[in-house]
């Protein structure tokens, strides 16, 4: 499974593949529409549902829906923003994933109202991975099962692949886009590494921005000049380039 | 271990005092490494503090951690110096080089600069290029489970000894019992969460660097001493004070 980054980088591509769709142009949320159904073909889950919260967490308000494949997997988060507690809030207010293979353990732990709740909705297992470019998430990718257990390694290494893309097409795709540009729009060369993220800061500054919009200005900026966000993070933390000009 | 105490001692009396220094150290980096039961434990900071112990026991010039990230690549966390160019040479071998090889293999990898040449066509020159002429990785894990590696090099020519390696290895070891806790070796959950964690810290700092950076007109090398010095002297943990820097709590103004 980890073999170095070129398997990261080919989980992703194969992912961004999958995901293209047939028509010439394509909307957020058909997109994401088809992310949630191929995690749900592949994974063995109940369902999948890309989750939006505003940044501010606050218990009880929702920002949508997007891409429910199962009507149980939408319930399970209007569950959550109900009873104010559950992986998905605690997944997006830490930025961390919170991976619960069985939600029945956690009646008398960290949900003691929310996890009855779901095993009563005949839900038994959430794995909540969070849309973040920084400490405050954006929303959440969340899966889920009828029964109980733990992703395999590589089904967790997809929904983390998964997850960044969904950040990244939340983040950066525009109201509609050409489906032959997608692939560009969505690779991720180079943008795990440590300069990509100093440039980000950098320009959260210029701009006085969160990090999250400063990391889609970055992104457009890529896809505008045909670069890759590597080589323009390193401009930006060389001082060759700036955002505010 | 005994046996590289005894061979030591046997030594001049220079020598013993070398290694009466390097036990004195190594003492105190292994209590330091153990030490990791408060609840607010920073896994930047911890794993800065392998890497700057490393280089001081065993005569690296540098040395890095990179953990796995649960997407099939290898990050770099923490280094003993932070200077941009060697962020670098850490994250290209992340791709194909020692830390891989440790990381897939479970087993320590040393080479010389020539050896390197043949086995990372990609990485080798890089590090040439950046003064080192051994490179090696040690790799992070308790029984089976391998987390990481520990990279370290060197601008010299001498190959770490048998004895430099086997301390490599105990501190590696102990660094890992530290930082995944004994229970999430047997859970994948809580091992995912804590690699996680690590890598997405590291993620902030950078960000927090960045603004810095650009806040206070200084390079993002020196932004990471301004938070560490902020961290120490406000009796903080590192990302914490990258959070609040990110969020905009802390404001720049009070770096200076």
């Amino acid at each position: 499974m980890l073999d170095g980054g070129r398997s990261a980088l080919h989980r992703r591509a194969r992912i961004v593949a999958a995901i293209v769709g047939s028509g010439a142009t394509a909307g957020i949320g058909a997109l994401l529409n088809r992310l949630c159904r191929l995690a749900v073909d592949e994974m063995t889950l109940s369902g999948c549902t890309v989750v939006l919260m505003s940044q501010t967490v606050q218990m009880g308000t929702f920002g949508s829906v997007e891409g429910g494949a199962g009507p149980r997997a939408a319930t399970l988060a209007e569950l959550q923003f109900a009873l104010g507690e559950g992986p998905c809030i605690q997944a997006c207010a830490s930025s961390m994933p919170v991976l619960v293979p069985d939600l029945a353990v956690e009646a008398a732990g960290r949900w003691p109202m929310f996890a009855p709740a779901a095993v009563e909705a005949g839900i038994r297992a959430e794995f909540s991975l969070p849309l973040s470019v920084g400490p405050r998430g954006i929303g959440t990718f969340d899966l889920c099962r009828d029964e109980p257990g733990m992703l395999t390694g590589e089904q967790l290494a997809d929904a983390f692949t998964a997850a960044d893309i969904a950040c990244d097409a939340v983040l950066s795709l525009p109201e509609t886009f050409g489906n032959a540009d997608l692939a560009r729009l969505l690779d991720g060369t180079g943008a795990d590494r440590l300069v990509v993220h100093q440039a980000t800061g950098m320009i959260a500054a210029q701009l006085d921005e969160n990090v999250s919009n400063a990391l889609a200005r970055l992104r457009a900026a890529g896809f505008e000049t045909g670069r890759s966000i590597y080589d323009i993070a390193r401009d930006v933390v060389a001082r060759r380039v700036r955002f505010d000009g | 271990m005994a046996e590289v105490s005894s061979t030591e001692a046997s030594g001049t009396e220079a020598c013993g005092t070398e290694s009466e220094s390097r036990e004195a150290l190594l003492v105190h980096s292994f209590v330091r490494l153990a030490d990791t039961l408060a609840d607010d434990f920073d896994v930047v900071e911890f794993l800065h503090g392998l890497s700057v112990d490393s280089v001081r026991i065993l005569g690296a010039h540098t040395a890095g951690v990179m953990l796995a990230d649960q997407r099939g690549s290898l990050r770099l966390i923490a280094s003993s110096e932070e200077r941009t160019q060697t962020l670098d040479l850490f994250e290209i071998q992340g791709d194909k080089g020692p830390c891989a090889d440790a990381f897939g293999s479970g087993r320590t990898v040393q080479a010389s600069a020539d050896e390197g040449r043949i086995r990372w066509p990609e990485f080798a020159p890089v590090a040439s290029q950046a003064g080192f002429r051994v490179v090696c990785a040690v790799p992070l894990q308790v029984h089976r489970h391998v987390i990481g590696a520990l990279n370290l090099f060197r601008g010299t020519d001498e190959r770490f000894s048998d004895s430099d390696l086997e301390i490599a290895q105990a501190m590696a070891q102990i660094a890992t019992i530290a930082l995944i806790q004994e229970r999430a070796l047997r859970q994948q959950t809580l091992l995912a969460e804590q690699l996680e964690r690590a890598l997405r810290s590291r993620i902030v700092i950078e960000q927090a660097k960045g603004m810095l950076a650009e806040y206070l007109k200084v390079s993002v090398d020196d932004a990471f001493q301004l938070l560490r010095v902020y961290a120490r002297s406000h009796n903080r943990k590192l990302t914490a004070v990258a959070t609040g820097v990110v969020d905009r709590e802390i404001r720049s103004s009070e770096f200076c």
